[in-house]
């Protein structure tokens, strides 16, 4: 078949099954843009049109997150490439596949500072997990197949595609490869079957065993095997961040969640436990707290796909170097049914204290103004937790990891490693248009929210239903905390004077309501969720709150204050 | 204790993998003392011979991260005693003098390894391979006589096992 460089592309795209883009057009992708218009026509394939190209970043991490598949994006060269910087960090931080297609000056004029031209693989190496640069148009097939196949297996994450103008102008035969072999990528997925045994020997042997799981369950899907192996173990869970709905929050075996603002039980307890058995997840420093005493008298069992992960910030006794569900199947063959009735029950006991010190209070007030974690209650209580919620970066993320009662596997996403505050907005664009059927909340703080507003114009064209929280408390709430915990209180440069949100969403031609009042709560909440298209619901929360427990930064997790 | 450690690496032979590895030495601030590329015969990859002056356990980190590098297909980390490592020098060493002239031509026919490959009016040039100590020996041998110029390569090795 004869195509343009362009079709090529397109073709490439349709052959590994996507059927949406997240966009925005320019001079050195304007050919590929052309042969966009008949796929859109034809409805084979969907474009949308962001407001930045950042937007469409995070809108393809949300899309990957939620569908295991990459996110892809199209934007053009110079600064529509450099706009795609914050994303693809934050993607290869947290694990996203995404694919994102940049534009460039034609390859007879790249290095000579031409118009619009940036050295994006230069710029972009170290936040992507691969990259290359198209200047024929005979790469084309290969390059996509191996593009998307890296940022789908193994650890995934974001890769980018550069391709020359006159690369997408020039026709070439095109067929598409069916089969891809790296000589020098081969993640290895199945577990070690010797270090399953000692791992096994080592939690058979324990008498507190804790699991630490993390985003690795979602991306390989290993929610049941998780389940069977705390079940047939009697083993508590804890969850990182990107961890959360990963294990049910119901469950007696549940531990918590970890790190920083995490609760107490999992906190203090870890280092109380005698083996632990870290599965997807990578020692972050806000979970560990200080390294040197975390986890000192454990022996460590650690799973994880990315061998680089391994013995990186702790000592791990059993390191397995395996996707997660078949590890995790294969250690469940050679564990022992066992209850450690007791020491559950300290979580348990762990909980307890910080519902009386903290929770009640935090999701329960009775007087002064709403607080952010009775927002979050309510509106988790108000969806049954049958919800995917995507939160921005401060106070509210932690206020939402901790209280709402997620349901639904796979439910919530945020931004972890790089802490990009502007994720929540365009991120759950890429979640809703992935999951049109399921509630989509996106919740804010009234800082992050204005990081990246203007996609405000992207759900008003495209009609997504996007249920959109603002919990404004006036100031950059969480530095607002640090400042005044750790600087004396002298609050510099976080007092944020915001827009009026209602009126620059009916701006957009979306619907909206303030909630000031604990009676209006309610209320507002239900409205929002009756809604048929997007709706913005600002509440007006209390300036000063804190979000407690608190892990200070450099202290150990032992010593996790909660007040 | 920090140690020279030898990195080898061998990778597929297509450009930016150079930029990447760069770039892991830079965020584990590891200084390179010495870098080599060249081509692996009959197969069309790169070797990579990187010389550090690191701790061991970064080492062996920085040896697992450098596999994130999905171009890299083996990455080795030895220590000299494991290897057989040569490097090349040149020197331009000043001879004004016949004296001085007969001297440097003396120190050369008793030394190992070196080579007198240009001889000018004012100056000879000599080539010199040996390990980093050799050449440093001979650096100092010559550098009575006044050393003009003076460049050395990195490090090449196999592996003695
Ligand atoms: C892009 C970016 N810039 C700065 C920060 C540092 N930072 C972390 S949380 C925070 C405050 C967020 O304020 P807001 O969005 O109002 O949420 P709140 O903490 O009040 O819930 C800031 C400035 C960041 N994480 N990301």
């Amino acid at each position: 078949m004869k195509l343009t460089g362009s079709q090529a592309a397109i073709e490439s795209l349709l052959h590994e099954n996507v059927t949406v883009i997240f966009g925005y057009p320019g001079g050195a992708i304007m050919p590929i843009y052309d042969a966009l218009y008949d796929y859109t026509h034809s409805k084979k394939i969907r474009h949308i049109l962001v407001r930045h190209e950042q937007g469409a970043g995070h809108a393809a991490e949300g899309w990957g997150r939620i569908t295991g598949e990459p996110g892809v994006v199209f934007a053009t060269s110079g600064p529509g490439a450099t706009n795609l910087v914050t994303a693809l960090g934050d993607a290869m931080m947290d694990t996203v596949p995404m694919v994102c297609i940049t534009g460039q000056v034609n390859s007879a004029v790249i290095g000579t500072d031409a118009f619009q031209e940036a050295d994006v693989i230069g710029v972009t190496a170290p936040v992507t997990k691969w990259s290359y640069q198209i200047t024929q148009v005979e790469e084309i097939p290969f390059v996509f197949k191996k593009a998307f196949h890296i940022a789908r297996t193994g650890r995934p994450g974001p890769v980018l595609i550069d391709i020359t103008k006159d690369a997408q102008l020039a026709s070439f035969d095109f067929e598409y490869p069916t089969e891809i072999k790296l000589k020098s990528y081969n993640p290895t997925t199945q577990p070690h079957m010797g270090q399953i045994k000692l791992a096994a020997e080592l939690l058979n042997n324990s008498k507190r065993p804790l699991i630490l799981a993390g985003h690795g369950i979602h991306i390989s899907k290993a929610h049941k095997a998780l389940f069977d192996l705390a079940q047939a173990a009697d083993i508590p869970v804890a969850l990182t961040l990107h961890g959360l709905s990963s294990f049910p929050n119901d469950h007696r075996l549940y531990a918590g969640f970890l790190g920083m603002h995490g609760n107490y039980g999992p906190n203090v307890l870890s280092n109380k436990a005698d083996v632990v058995l870290a599965v997807g997840m990578r020692f972050d420093d806000r979970v560990t707290g200080r390294v040197v005493d975390y986890l000192k008298d454990a022996k460590i069992i650690h799973i994880d796909i990315d061998p680089a992960e391994l013995n990186k910030i702790i000592h791990v006794e059993a390191p397995i170097v395996a996707d997660a569900k078949p590890a995790l199947q294969e250690l469940l063959n050679h564990i022992k049914k066992q209850k450690h009735t007791q020491w559950v029950e300290e979580f348990h006991k762990c909980n307890a204290i910080e519902k009386t010190k903290i929770w009640d209070n935090d999701c329960n007030p009775k007087k002064g103004p709403i607080k952010m974690a009775e927002a979050v209650t309510r509106i988790s209580e108000a969806t049954n937790g049958n919800a995917l919620v995507v939160s921005d970066v401060g106070q509210h993320q932690m206020i939402v990891a901790r209280y709402f009662k997620f349901k639904l596997p796979n439910s919530f996403y945020s931004s972890g490693g790089m802490g990009t505050m502007g994720y929540g907005l365009p991120a759950a664009m890429g979640v809703k248009t992935a999951a049109p059927d399921k509630e989509v909340i996106s919740i804010s703080g009234d800082g992050g929210f204005q990081m990246n507003i203007q996609e405000l114009g992207t759900i008003a064209q495209e009609h997504m239903p996007i249920k959109i929280v603002i919990l404004n408390n006036g100031f950059l709430g969480m530095v607002r905390q640090w400042q005044q915990l750790f600087f004396d209180k002298r609050y510099s440069m976080v007092h944020m004077q915001s827009p009026d949100f209602i009126a620059v969403a009916k701006a957009y031609g979306i619907k909206g309501m303030k909630v000031k009042k604990r009676e209006d709560l309610a209320g507002g909440i239900s409205k929002m969720l009756q809604s048929k298209g997007p709706f913005v619901l600002e509440i007006s929360v209390e300036q000063e709150d804190n979000v407690f427990p608190m892990v200070a930064t450099g202290a150990s997790v032992s010593d996790i204050r909660l007040e | 204790m920090k140690n020279y450690y030898t990195i080898i690496a061998f990778t597929e032979n297509t450009p930016g993998v150079l930029y990447r590895i760069a770039d892991l030495f830079l965020r584990r601030k590891i200084n390179i003392e010495s870098l080599t590329v060249s081509e692996v015969k009959n197969e069309d990859q790169s070797r990579f011979t990187i010389v550090v002056f690191a701790e061991p356990d970064l080492v062996e980190k920085i040896g697992k991260q450098l596999y994130r590098i999905i171009e890299v297909v083996k990455v080795i980390d030895s220590v000299d005693t494991d290897l057989v490592a040569r490097e090349i020098a040149l020197l331009k060493v000043s001879a004004n003098k016949l004296e001085q002239r007969k001297e440097i031509e003396h120190l050369v026919s008793i030394s190992s390894f070196v080579r007198i490959i240009e001889v000018k009016k004012n100056y000879l040039i000599l080539e010199k391979t040996g390990t980093e100590k050799d050449i440093n020996d001979f650096y100092e041998l010559m550098k009575p006589y006044g050393i003009k110029e003076f460049v050395q390569s990195g490090r090449i090795a196999v592996f003695n096992t």
